[in-house]
C-alpha cells in the first residue's frame, strides 16, 4: 500500500486512534498557529471527542479543541 | 518596530518578567513570589494586562511583572501582544527586564520549551520554572531536572506553585542566579536558511540600528511572515523590505517552507530536549477523557450546560434566602435603633429614609452575589470554562463569532468589565469589538438585586412542573433574555457593522481539576469588599441625595405622597413620565432608571429611599410591602404589577447603564466612538425592547 493511500484528515480519523501528523494543508496564518501549538510534523495525535463541527484531540499532552474544517487541514498517518 | 532597549546587562536584576504558555500557572507562582491575590483560574486568558508586584530581600527589592500567557513571541492577540512587546523591549513606558522566569508546563515540555527557546534567543537571563509537577507525576511522566538544566545551560526549579513547594528555592534562585550568564542559543536553523536570515538580520541592525537579540527576533518574524510584505513598509526600511522580497524567493527556489521552517526548527530541537530528560511511565486513570466525553457530547454537552445554568441561578434565589433576611432584619433594627437615638426631624430623617434605608436596600443582595460568584469560579477552576466555549462554538458560529468569545460573556455574567477585558484573547479585531459590544447584554451582578427585589415582589413562589420555582424560572429567562439579545447583536453586527468571516474554532483546553477552595474564596471576599465599597460609598451619597431631593422643597400641608410630589424628584419625575410611560413605568420609576444610568443597584437604593421618604409618616413595612401597597389615586388599581416588574427586568437586561463599563469601552477601543454607540444601541434596544413586553403583556396579565 503507498504512503498516499494510507494518509488521513485529522477530522476522518476515529476517536481513540492514535496518528502522526504529516502536513498541514492550511492558509499560512492557521497553519503557524497550529504549529506553534505543537501540530508539527511527526508530532503524535489522538482523538478524544468527535462532534457534528468540532473536535478534540490530544497533542503533546494537552487537548486542543477545532473545528472540522481546520482538522480536515491537518493530514495524519497512522503511527 | 518602535524602539529597541539595550540587552540587560548581568548584574544584580531589578525587574524581573514572568512568561510563560497560557494556563501554566504563572500567576499562582506570581501570587506567591508576592503574596498579591491575583486571579488565577482553570482555563486559558485569565490574564490578559501585566500585574506587578515585589519580592523583598534582606538589601534589596525587585519588581515582578506578571505577563499574559502566549506560545511564543509573534503575538496574535492583543494579551499576547503586551506579552510579546514588554520582552521585546518595545514599549516606553515599561523598562526591559533584566531577567525572565519561564513557566513551563511540566505535563508538556514540548511545546513549552518552543517559547523558552525563544526568551533565550533575546539573551535574557533566564530560570525555568517547571510547574505542576504532580500533574506530570499523575500522567507517568518524570523529568530530569537537573540533565534539563545542563542541556539548557540555565537553573530549572521544580514546583507546584498551588502547594507553595519549590517557591523558597525558586526565590533564592531569584537572588542569586540571575546575575549568571545569560544563556546561548542552541536550536538551529538550516546553513541556507541561516545564512539568509543572518543577512537579513544584519540589514536590521543597520538600517534601524536594533539590538542583535532584536534584529534576529524582527529577521525571523518578517522571513516567516503569512501577511503581505508591503503592510510593513511604514515600519521597514525600504532596502530592508527589497531584500526580505528576494529571501522569499530564495527560500522558494531552494525548497523550504518559509512559514514553517523556523517553527519546525525550533520544535526538531525543543523535541531532541524533551526525549532525552523525559521518561512516561503507566498513565493514572484520566478522568478528563471520560468527563470530556459527557460534557462535550452534541447532545448532552448542551442539556447539561443550560442545567448547570439553571441550577446556578435557581440556587441563588432559593439558598441566599434565610442570610439576607436576616441582614435585611438586621438594617430594620439599625434603623429602629438609631430612630430611637435621634429626634424626629430632618436629621433622623436623613440617616433613617437616606442612608440606612439606600444602603440597606442594596447590601442585602450580597449573599447572592457571593453564590454567584462561588459558582462562577468552580466553573473557571474546575475546566468547565473551555468546555463552555467549546460546545457554544456551534451556537457562536452561527452568529459570526469564535466559540472563544463565549468566554468573555459568561465572565460578563459577574461583571462585564472582566468581560471585556477577556476579549483581548481574541485575535481578529473586528471580532473583539462585536464581542465587546454585545458583552454588557449579559446579566452582570449589579442587575440581580434589580431582579431579585422584583421577582420577590411580583412574581409568585409556585412551584412549575412539580419541582422548578416559578421566581427561579424568572430568574433564569432574564438571563436567557441578556444572552439571546448579545447572539442577535452579535449576528447583527456581523452582518452589518463589522463584516468579516467567520473564524474557526481552536484553543486549548485545561485539564480538570479539584478546584481551589483558597481561590474561590479569595475571589468571594474580594467581591464582597468592592461591592460594600460602592454600597458605602456611590449608594449611599446617591441615597443622601436622593433623600433631599425627595424631600425638599418641603410642602407644609398635604399627604406624604403630595410631598414627595411637590419635592425636586417629584417634578423631575413628572417632567419625564410622558416618555416612560408607553412602558408603563410612572414617574417613580423613571427617577430609578434615571439615578442608575451610571450603576444598576442605585435603581434599587434609590426606589428603597423614594418610598421610604414617601412612607416616612406611617413608618412600618418592608420596601417590599411600601411598593405593592403603591396605589394610584386615579385608577385605585396597584402602580406596580407582575407585568411593571417584568417590564422594569427586561429594561435592565437590556440597557447600559453603567459608568464602569463605559469607562473600559473607551479605554479597549481607545476612543469615545464605541462607547457612545454602545450606550445608545443598548438604550435604544432597552426602549424598545420594553415597548413590545408591555403592550404584549397588556393582553395576558
Amino acid at each position: 500500500m503507498s504512503k498516499s493511500k494510507i494518509m488521513n484528515t485529522l477530522a476522518h480519523t476515529p476517536v481513540g486512534t492514535t496518528v502522526r501528523v504529516s502536513r498541514i494543508e492550511s492558509q499560512p496564518e492557521t497553519c503557524i498557529r497550529l504549529l506553534e501549538l505543537g501540530f508539527c510534523e511527526d508530532a503524535i495525535i489522538r482523538p478524544v471527542v468527535s462532534g457534528s463541527s468540532q473536535m478534540i484531540c490530544e497533542i503533546c499532552n494537552t487537548r486542543v479543541g477545532l473545528h472540522h474544517s481546520i482538522a480536515k487541514s491537518i493530514i495524519v498517518i497512522p503511527e | 518596530m518602535t524602539l529597541m532597549q539595550p540587552a540587560a546587562k548581568h548584574t544584580a536584576v531589578k525587574n524581573i518578567a514572568i512568561i510563560g504558555n497560557p494556563n501554566c500557572g504563572k500567576t499562582t507562582i506570581f501570587n506567591e513570589l508576592t503574596g498579591l491575590r491575583q486571579k488565577v483560574g482553570n482555563y486559558p486568558g485569565v490574564t490578559v494586562e501585566r500585574k506587578e508586584g515585589k519580592i523583598s530581600y534582606d538589601d534589596r527589592e525587585i519588581s515582578i511583572l506578571d505577563l499574559p500567557g502566549t506560545y511564543s513571541l509573534s503575538s496574535n492577540s492583543p494579551d499576547e501582544k503586551i506579552a510579546t512587546d514588554i520582552l521585546l523591549g518595545k514599549l516606553a513606558d515599561v523598562k526591559r527586564p533584566d531577567g525572565v522566569i519561564c513557566v513551563v508546563d511540566a505535563s508538556n515540555l514540548e511545546r513549552n520549551l518552543y517559547l523558552v527557546s525563544q526568551i533565550i534567543d533575546q539573551h535574557y537571563p533566564v530560570i525555568v520554572v517547571l510547574n505542576m509537577i504532580d500533574v506530570a507525576e499523575h500522567n507517568g511522566i518524570s523529568i530530569n531536572t537537573e540533565k534539563l538544566s545542563s542541556l539548557l545551560g540555565v537553573r530549572v526549579i521544580p514546583t507546584i506553585g498551588s502547594k507553595r513547594v519549590g517557591i523558597n528555592e525558586l526565590k533564592a534562585a531569584i537572588r542569586n542566579s540571575f546575575a549568571e550568564s545569560p544563556a546561548t542559543r542552541q536550536w538551529k536553523l538550516p546553513a541556507k536558511v541561516l545564512k539568509e536570515h543572518e543577512e537579513l538580520a544584519g540589514l536590521l541592525q543597520q538600517h534601524h540600528h536594533f539590538s542583535s537579540e532584536l534584529a534576529f527576533h524582527e529577521a525571523t518574524n518578517l522571513l516567516s511572515t503569512p501577511k503581505d510584505i508591503e503592510t510593513f513598509q511604514r515600519e521597514i526600511a525600504r532596502p530592508v523590505l527589497d531584500h526580505v522580497k528576494k529571501d522569499y524567493e530564495k527560500l522558494e527556489f531552494l525548497g523550504f517552507d518559509r512559514f514553517s521552517v523556523f517553527v519546525e526548527s525550533r520544535f526538531a530541537w525543543t523535541r531532541q530536549i524533551s526525549a532525552a530528560v523525559v521518561s512516561t511511565g503507566k498513565k493514572k486513570i484520566n478522568y478528563t477523557d471520560i468527563i470530556d466525553s459527557v460534557v462535550t457530547h452534541r447532545f448532552w454537552g448542551y442539556i447539561i450546560f443550560f442545567s448547570i445554568m439553571l441550577l446556578i441561578f435557581q440556587s441563588i434565589f432559593t439558598w441566599a434566602t434565610i442570610p439576607m433576611n436576616l441582614i435585611g432584619t438586621g438594617f430594620e433594627m439599625l434603623e429602629r435603633q438609631t430612630g430611637n437615638f435621634i429626634p424626629p426631624g430632618d436629621l433622623h430623617d436623613l440617616i433613617i429614609h437616606g442612608a440606612i434605608s439606600g444602603v440597606g436596600a442594596v447590601v442585602v443582595f450580597l449573599p447572592q452575589i457571593l453564590l454567584l460568584f462561588l459558582f462562577l469560579g468552580l466553573l473557571e477552576d474546575t475546566g468547565y470554562m473551555a468546555r463552555a466555549a467549546f460546545i457554544m462554538d456551534r451556537v457562536m458560529s452561527k452568529v459570526g463569532l469564535h466559540g472563544k468569545s463565549f468566554i468573555p460573556m459568561l465572565s460578563s455574567f459577574a461583571c462585564a468589565i472582566p468581560g471585556i477585558m477577556a476579549t483581548r484573547t481574541i485575535e481578529n479585531q473586528r471580532d473583539r469589538l462585536v464581542t465587546m459590544l454585545v458583552a454588557p447584554l449579559m446579566s452582570c451582578s449589579a442587575r440581580l438585586p434589580v431582579y431579585s427585589l422584583l421577582i420577590a415582589g411580583f412574581i409568585p413562589s409556585t412551584l412549575m412542573f412539580g419541582f422548578w420555582n416559578l421566581q427561579g424560572i424568572v430568574m433564569v429567562s432574564m438571563y436567557v433574555i441578556g444572552l439571546i439579545s448579545a447572539l442577535s447583536m452579535a449576528f447583527l453586527f456581523k452582518k452589518t457593522l463589522l463584516k468579516g468571516k467567520t473564524p474557526d474554532f481552536i484553543m486549548e483546553l485545561p485539564p480538570y481539576r479539584l478546584p481551589s477552595l483558597k481561590n474561590i474564596v479569595i475571589q468571594m471576599w474580594e467581591r464582597s469588599l468592592l461591592f460594600l465599597k460602592r454600597a458605602g460609598t456611590i449608594i449611599l451619597a446617591v441615597s443622601i441625595a436622593l433623600w433631599f431631593l425627595a424631600t425638599y422643597p418641603k410642602l407644609e400641608k398635604g399627604t406624604s405622597s403630595e410631598k414627595l410630589a411637590h419635592s425636586f424628584v417629584g417634578q423631575a419625575g413628572h417632567l419625564i413620565e410622558p416618555v416612560i410611560q408607553p412602558l408603563g413605568f410612572d414617574w417613580k420609576i423613571g427617577i430609578g432608571i434615571l439615578s442608575s444610568v451610571l450603576q444598576r443597584e442605585v435603581f434599587v437604593s434609590t426606589m428603597s429611599t423614594i418610598y421610604s421618604v414617601e412612607n416616612a409618616d406611617e413608618n412600618s413595612g418592608s420596601f417590599r410591602e411600601k411598593v405593592q401597597q403603591d396605589i394610584d389615586p386615579t385608577t385605585g388599581l396597584p402602580r406596580f404589577t407582575a407585568l411593571t416588574a417584568i417590564c422594569i427586568m427586561v429594561y435592565y437586561v437590556l440597557a447600559m447603564q453603567c459608568l464602569s463599563t463605559i469607562a473600559v469601552m473607551k479605554r479597549e477601543t481607545n476612543g469615545w466612538k464605541w462607547p457612545a454607540f454602545q450606550f445608545a444601541y443598548m438604550t435604544v434596544l432597552a426602549y424598545a425592547g420594553t415597548f413590545v413586553v408591555y403592550r404584549i403583556g397588556l393582553h395576558f396579565m
